[in-house]
Formats: structure tokens, sequence, C-alpha cells
């Protein structure tokens, strides 16, 4: 997953993501890439576009 | 390793009403938080209502309230407006505006004081369990260390993770989280300065755009959307909204705030051996406004109290402390009920038929109305939203 610069951090696709697999830190994001089942809900509900695959 | 009878993970709200209601009730507490400041940045529109604050025993500081409010400004596509004066009519979330960033500061003293130990920029990143115990593994810059702790309490928010650990389905699905952007704004020019305003229809599909005042000139002007019924973000759909409402023809941002808002309903297993979920992360948002202050802090209240009497107990398994779910269903979640409605009924609406009810009620005198006057004026307006709500209720 490529987390774009302008990410806020919100946690906002780690509450969706159906797997559980993103950890918000204060100032970082980090994707647990293993179990990640590409399902693009995280992407998809970013308020400010910050994800892509 | 550090030992303690109960953790809270997570400084909001929700988070230091239980790590003080804990505390309060002679558990020995620490609470963790991932941010190196409490309450920044934002996620918040800021308005909570003056009976909600009431009932949690706060009382009002001049030091974290920034504007109090008078009634309810809603507006249909078209610009039609229906006013509500708080006098006449118990709106949630209507009460003052605060200034968050004061507010959870505030809250989590009151939890320090109450006996709460803190720690901040402590990130929680896992948890095992350890016969009757749970084991909590946490970074502070660059020392990783264990917690160990009789109960938990997960206090961490929208992203709730912590429950998930637990083996809760705590965690939100799309079609209820609402995906929401935010600018505090200067030189806002609304029409009614006291009061919070809403704006329905496809400004924000799947929710509503705001406009809170925050005093002087200052406002939240924000949105919320589902991301399932629109290909835009919540911030295109902002820019838009900052574009053409007139309140903002001369505004200027001085912040940026995103964030999830969870209003599919209070989770239903709120309750695992050893741990508690509260706020955000329990889902105790109210559905129609998506207002979860006073409801996490309520929750919180509630799993401070039946936290330390565990401890006294020395029973915390999730049959022991199940009153916990009871007392929240009570207090919290039935509540939400008549909201749930409100919101699914808003939402089948078209903008064509929100302008015609909001012409119709435009001149309403609602301290003198009751509901069969509503229900002849919606069918003079609109037989067909009329039905809508009938299949509700
Ligand atoms: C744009 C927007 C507008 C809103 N407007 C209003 C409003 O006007 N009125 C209202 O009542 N409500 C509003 N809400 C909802 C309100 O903000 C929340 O309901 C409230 O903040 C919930 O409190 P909480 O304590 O449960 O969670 P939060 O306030 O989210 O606190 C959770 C805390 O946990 C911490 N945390 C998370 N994970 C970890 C971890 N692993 N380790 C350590 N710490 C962790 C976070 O840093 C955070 O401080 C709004 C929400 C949004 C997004
Ligand atoms: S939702 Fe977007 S902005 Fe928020 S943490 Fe995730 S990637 Fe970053
Ligand atoms: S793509 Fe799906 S499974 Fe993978 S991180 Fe995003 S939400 Fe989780």
């Amino acid at each position: 997953m490529i987390v774009k610069e302008w990410c806020m951090y919100c946690g906002e696709c780690a509450g969706v993501c159906p797997r559980n697999l993103i950890e918000v830190r204060e100032l970082g994001l980090r994707f647990n890439e293993e179990g990640c089942k590409d399902c693009q809900i995280c992407i998809q509900i970013c308020p400010v576009d910050a994800l892509e695959k | 390793m550090l030992v303690v009878d109960v953790l809270v993970i997570g400084a909001g709200p929700a988070g230091s009403s239980a790590a003080k209601h804990a505390a309060l009730n002679g558990a020995e507490v620490l609470m963790i938080d991932k941010k190196s400041e409490i309450g920044v940045p934002k996620r918040c529109a800021e308005g909570v209502s003056k009976e909600g604050l009431k009932q949690l025993g706060i009382e009002p500081n001049p030091r974290w309230i920034t504007k109090e409010l008078s009634g309810v400004r809603m507006v249909s596509p078209n610009g039609t407006d229906v006013i509500l004066d708080e006098d006449k009519v118990k709106l949630p979330e209507a009460g003052y505006i605060l200034e968050r960033k004061v507010f959870d500061k505030f809250m989590a003293m009151d939890a320090a004081r109450a006996g709460a130990q803190i720690m901040v920029k402590t990130l929680a990143t896992g948890l095992k369990r350890e016969g009757d115990r749970v084991i909590v593994s946490a970074e502070h810059m660059d020392h990783e260390f264990e917690i160990q702790a009789k109960i938990i309490i997960a206090a961490d928010g929208p992203e709730s993770r912590v429950g998930r650990w637990a083996g809760l389905k705590t965690g939100t699905k799309p079609k209820n989280m609402e995906s929401c952007a935010q600018f505090e704004m200067v030189n806002v020019e609304m029409k009614e300065p006291d009061c919070i305003e809403f704006h329905f229809g496809s400004v924000a599909p799947g929710g509503y755009a705001w406009i809170f005042p925050k005093g002087d000139d200052l406002a939240n002007v924000g949105l919320g959307i589902l991301n399932t019924l629109t290909e835009k973000t919540a911030y295109q759909h902002l820019l838009e909204f900052v574009d053409n409402n007139p309140a903002t023809q001369n505004a200027q941002p001085v912040e940026l705030n995103i964030g999830g808002d969870p209003v599919g309903g209070v989770i239903k297993d709120l309750v695992a051996d050893n741990v508690l979920v509260v706020g955000d992360a329990a889902g105790m948002v109210n559905p129609l406004t998506g207002g979860g202050i006073t409801s996490g802090m309520t929750g919180g209240r509630i799993a401070g109290e039946v936290a330390a009497k565990a401890v006294k107990d020395e029973a915390w398994s999730a049959k022991d402390m199940k009153e916990y779910k009871k007392l929240c269903q009570e207090e919290v979640a039935d509540s939400f009920k008549k909201y749930l409605k409100t919101k699914e009924y808003l939402l089948s609406l078209s903008d064509e038929e929100l302008d015609s009810i909001a012409e119709a009620f435009q001149e309403t005198d609602f301290d003198v109305i009751n509901t069969s006057e509503i229900v002849k004026k919606l069918v003079k307006v609109s037989p067909k939203a009329l039905l809508k709500l009938g299949k509700l209720f």
C-alpha cells in the first residue's frame, strides 16, 4: 500500500479494514500487508484520497 | 513490566471518563494515548448538549466553551430554512460549542486528579492473555514495553482495534462510517449566528453538512458522507459546499480536520473477558447527529464503575462484568432508537421532497404545533414523504 504524504493519520481507514491490519501511529501508518485481501475498502473511505495500491 | 488494575487505552472523552470513574471507585488506573497532545488534532464539530454535560456532573467552564447556542437552523437543498428554538424543542448536541483541544485535556486532568496515571505518546500495539490477566504491548518513543492489567478499557475511538484484538466484533462497516471533512474558518457570515446549522440533501450524500459557530466570525464548517453513496471524497464535497454556501463566500480556513464517525449504533458485544469497550470504539454515537461526546462519556462512566467493582470483587470475566452491557443498553443505546429512525427517514427523501417539507414548515411556530398538525402539513406537501415516514414508525 502506498500512503501519500498528505495522509493525516485520522484512522478512518483502520476502523473499516475488515481484517484490522492498519496500525495508526501519531504520525505514521503501517499496514500488515501479509494479511491484506486487497478489498480496497480502506482506499475508498479515505476523506482525502491518501491511499493507493 | 508495568502492573495496574485497569488500563485505559485512549484518552478521548470516553477514555478519560472511564479512567476518572475507575479511579474514583478505588482502582489503580493507567490511561495511555498515542498522541503527544491530548485532544489534538481535533476530529469534531464540537457541539454538545447542556443536558448531556449536566447528567455527567460536569460544570461548564469558560476555558472550554466557545459559544452558547439558542437554536438550530435546518436548511433544505434550495436554501429554505426552518429554525427551531432551543426553548421549544429539545435538541441533541445543541447547547454549547466546545474547544475540544481544551475540553479533552480538562477531562484527562479530571481523571488524573481522581488518581489515574497518564502516559502520552504511548501507543498500544497488541494484546494477549496470560492466566486471568491481559498483557498489552506498548511503545513510547524508542522504548517497547508491556503493561499487565486485570481489565482493559478499550477507548481507542473509531479505529476500534483493541476490541478486535480481544476477539470482539468492533470495527465499522463502510455503510455505517461517516467520512468527514471540516474546515475551521474565519470571516464566516451566518444568517443566524446563534444557531447551529444543518444542511441536508445531495450536498452530503448519506449525511449532512454543518456550520457550527465558535463565537465572533469563527465556525466549524464541515460535512459527513457515506462513501458507499458517492464517488467523491468527503474533502471534495467540502470544497463544493464552501464554494456554494452564502455564509462562506469570504471565509478562510485556519484548520482542516478529517476523520470517521461510526453511526451504526452501539455494537452488540461490549464485553469480553478482561475487556470493556467504550465510546466511538463501541459505536456510542447518536446515529442521527453523529454526536458522541456525552454518550461516550456516559459509557465511560459506566465502564469505570463496573471495572472498579470487578477489581474489588476480584472477578473480571465477561460473565462477571455483563452488567456493563445492560447498563449501556439502558443509558445509551435505547435513546438512539428514535434517532436511527429519523435518520433513515431523512436519508430516504429526495432534494425536492426536502425542499417542499422545509417550505411547509418554514413559518411554523413549533411551540404550538402537535403531531397531528405535522402529519396534516406533510400530507399537503408530499404524500410520498409521509408514506415513507409511515413505513418507519
Ligand atoms: C468531523 C467530526 C465531527 C464530529 N462532531 C461532533 C459533535 O459536534 N458533537 C459530538 O458530540 N460528537 C461529534 N463527533 C464525534 C466525536 O468526535 C466522537 O464521538 C468522540 O471524540 C468520541 O470520543 P472517544 O473518546 O470515544 O474517542 P476519541 O476522541 O477518538 O479518542 C480516542 C483516543 O484513542 C487514542 N488511541 C487510538 N488507538 C490507540 C492506541 N493503539 N494506543 C494508544 N492510544 C490510542 C487516540 O489517539 C485518541 O486520542 C464528530 C466526529 C467527527 C469525525
Ligand atoms: S483514512 Fe486516509 S488520511 Fe486517514 S489515516 Fe487512513 S489514509 Fe490517512
Ligand atoms: S485493502 Fe482491505 S484488507 Fe487490505 S488493508 Fe485495506 S481494508 Fe484492509
